[in-house]
């Protein structure tokens, strides 16, 4: 085990570098046509291209990436986060090259993959999920069979979905036999399958997630929650660990079930399992991501870990035997995210050179980016400039940090979200834990007072 | 906290080199030597700087064609040495394990946006697709098969020219080839030829100008002697861009340019306007037209 490549660009693929350098493993960074001159292109070892800059010809290319792999002999492939992080099809072409895939196995990506799978397999085991149909709803008559049984307000998904897309909320039969074909074709076009389900929709739900490792001899350890109420479109845009103003018994009740549900798909490696947290204290599965996730910061702050080294031991069959009363966190971490958009015209991206940046530092305050000054804020990629992790003994502490790391902060040549970052950290709502979901679209925007 | 025991190999004491039975290609064009793969995963177009490599048959075909479509015919057929040439049966063999063919040509039917078609695909990668007994009797089966079940036909040639070894017999087939595609021509089918570098000598002189439509790549070298040759013979200086396709259009020789990423598009257009579809095909392309639509708005 000597050779990683990194199947993926941006900060992720500084961090996993990062963490390689830092083991000693060598490391071969891969780049579209457009990355050449990138961070993870620059820091890495060596770099190959493998393709155009659109992501199908090169990032999402297997073919390219695994005969780049081949010819520098890598060992592990840490495939990073989005791109190919989640593809079986990836796992599988890894496999069968002899190299190992930083990640679940392949059946365990294809169960949780599917968003309607997944959630029939929890039904199964009686984890809970929320209330809504069982098995394929092909036909409006099901769907409104389904709306019968569950009660409106329902949100119809696409099973393929993901990332916001073929979402709707319907609040009575009118609009249900409106909006069903509507998502039907919308998941058809967008995910190539019109496979649908529902769900009844939680009002002021909270989104709460657990981060898991389990290595591949049937020990599974949690790094306990993470809070991810703050989003926009279904995009988060600050996260901390742990969750707030959450019952310590139940905290405790959705971090077992969360180990529980990685045990029963037999699950290996990080996985991050997301529950939605109701008003009433109830929680429910909502579904669980087969790769290392944007937040693992804020749990590897308070918990005093790396995460990415952990992916890889447990890749190279090491054995996680620490108990997990020896797992234990100490103090509070916010992560907010920094964007290249304009939050003035609805949050647009704005691609662009950065000119100049200062990054804060100090006690406490971790910057990870895949950006320097002079770099490029590519069109064709995500649009988030950094990751600002803020980590104090409490919370109060940690927003603290977070808003005078902010003030700190200066980036020039492309909008960014500083701004509204801070103006969330400051407001009262946050402050005293009261945030679901539909926060920021509902209640925050309303009031937040465009600069 | 310490969440693992064991120590990580990180195996830095021996020095690892990149792996050198890996195949390379070099770009004229930017000059970096790339892994083979990965240009061909790539559409054998270079990663860095776009220039186009040559491609090999089945990479082609699983471009142009509708995914899974591609039935190929006589896979197996290969070359015996009909003249005892010297050192040639060991350099079919040699050819045959370094490309993973059996020959320089590649033929068999398929569809292409629902349309069913004939298809010949060279192989510059198998003897720089010259042309001997098995290539020549290869396009002969399948110019006869598209003739007997009524198909469009549509060959992509890149080749060296006429097979040496082979001698006469490789000149034969520049008839024998003619003789197939004027017996296709004849039923009213339809013959398109796509030009790929290089395109040359004795396929140049045979069924490569026969088609009733002649596309070529971008920047495809195709003639019948290389420039070179016909530098000494005529003694006088060739003009700048001589035998590109280039070239070629702007003589009327060729009928269009076309990017290799758009051929799929142009190849089915052509055949849709030229080929009269069977009703469940109209169907499939009525569809992915309107799919078209849909992706575009």
């Amino acid at each position: 085990m000597r050779t990683v490549l990194i199947a993926s660009r941006g900060e992720i693929a500084v961090r996993i570098i990062r963490t390689c350098k830092k083991l000693g493993l060598k490391t071969v960074a891969v780049y579209s046509e457009n990355d050449q001159t990138c961070m993870h292109t620059r820091l890495a070892d060596e770099a190959v291209c493998i393709g155009p800059r659109q992501a199908e010809k090169s990032y999402l290319n297997i073919e390219s990436i695994i005969a780049a792999a081949r010819a520098y002999r890598a060992d592990l492939i840490h495939p990073g986060v989005g791109f190919l992080s989640e593809s079986a099809a990836f796992r599988l072409a890894c496999e069968e090259e002899g190299i190992k895939f930083v990640g679940p196995d392949a059946d365990a990506m294809r169960m949780l993959g599917d968003k309607q799978s997944a959630r029939e397999i929890m039904i199964e085991n009686g984890f809970p999920v929320v209330p809504g149909s069982t098995g394929a709803v092909d036909s409006l008559k099901t769907a409104l069979n389904v709306a019968k049984t569950v009660g409106f307000p329902l949100m119809i998904k696409a099973a393929k979905g993901g990332g916001g897309k073929g979402i709707r909320i319907v609040r009575n039969a009118a609009e249900l036999e409106q909006e069903f074909p509507m998502v039907c074709r919308e998941a058809e076009l967008a995910f190539g399958d019109k496979s649908v389900y529902m769900e009844a929709y939680l009002a002021d739900a909270r989104h709460i997630e657990v981060q898991v490792l389990a290595d591949e001899h049937g020990n599974t350890r949690h790094f306990g929650t993470r809070e991810c109420s703050l989003q926009r479109k279904n995009q988060k845009l600050l996260e901390e660990a742990p969750a707030v103003n959450v019952d310590e018994a139940v905290l405790q009740d959705i971090q077992n079930t969360a180990v529980k549900i990685a045990q029963c798909v037999n699950y290996k490696n990080a996985g991050t399992v997301e529950f939605l947290l109701a008003q009433d204290n109830k929680f429910y599965f909502m579904e669980m991501n087969t790769r290392i996730q944007v937040e693992h910061p804020v749990t590897e702050s308070i918990y005093g870990m790396d995460l990415i080294k952990a992916q890889i031991q447990v890749a190279m069959g090491h054995h996680l035997t620490i108990p997990q009363e020896e797992i234990a966190a100490r103090g509070h971490s916010i992560e907010c995210r920094i964007n290249a958009e304009n939050v003035k015209e609805n949050f647009r991206p704005s691609p662009g050179i950065i000119k100049a940046m200062n990054l804060p530092g100090g006690n406490g305050v971790r910057i990870d980016t895949g950006y320097a000054a002079g770099d490029e804020i590519s069109p064709f990629y995500d649009s988030m400039i950094m990751k600002l992790i803020c980590t104090g003994d409490d919370r109060q502490e940690a927003i603290a940090l977070s808003m005078a790391a902010l003030d700190e902060l200066y980036i020039d040549g492309v909008s960014h979200n500083t701004e509204f970052a801070k103006a969330m950290l400051a407001d009262n709502d946050f402050a005293a834990g009261r945030v679901h979901t539909k926060w920021i679209e509902k209640v925050f925007l309303n009031r937040w007072e465009k600069p | 906290m310490k969440l693992f025991t064991e120590k990580i190999d990180t195996g830095i004491s021996v020095k690892r080199k990149e792996n050198t039975d890996v195949q390379k290609l070099h770009c004229s064009k930017c000059g970096k030597d790339i892994i083979a793969d990965i240009v061909h995963a790539n559409d054998s177009i270079c990663p860095y700087c776009g220039a186009l490599f040559r491609q090999p048959a089945y990479k082609r075909i699983e471009m142009i064609v509708d995914s899974g479509s591609f039935i190929e015919i006589e896979r197996e057929a290969e070359s015996k040495d009909p003249l005892s040439f010297p050192g040639y049966k060991t350099k079919i063999a040699n050819e045959k394990t370094k490309s993973k063919l059996q020959e320089g040509v590649v033929i068999g039917k398929a569809t292409i946006k629902g349309v069913r078609t004939a298809l010949a695909v060279m192989d510059s990668y198998f003897m720089m697709g010259s042309m001997g007994t098995v290539v020549g009797e290869k396009i002969v089966i399948i110019t006869e098969f598209a003739t007997l079940n009524r198909l469009p036909l549509i060959i992509f040639c890149a080749s060296g020219g006429a097979r040496m070894q082979e001698g006469i017999l490789s000149l034969l087939q520049m008839s024998r080839t003619t003789i197939a595609l004027a017996q296709h021509g004849e039923q009213q089918l339809l013959h398109v030829n796509v030009l790929t570098h290089p395109t040359t000598g004795g396929v140049t002189a045979s069924f490569a100008m026969q088609g009733d439509i002649t596309i070529a790549e971008p920047g495809a070298l195709i003639g019948f002697a290389g420039p070179r040759v016909i530098q000494q013979t005529v003694k006088d200086e060739l003009p700048e861009g001589f035998q590109t396709a280039e070239y070629l259009y702007e003589h009327g020789l060729i009928d269009r340019i076309v990017d290799r990423r758009g051929l799929r598009d142009t190849l089915a257009d052509v055949l849709a306007l030229h080929v009269r579809p069977e009703t469940q095909n109209v169907k499939t392309l009525i569809k992915e037209k309107v799919d078209d639509v849909f992706k575009r708005s």
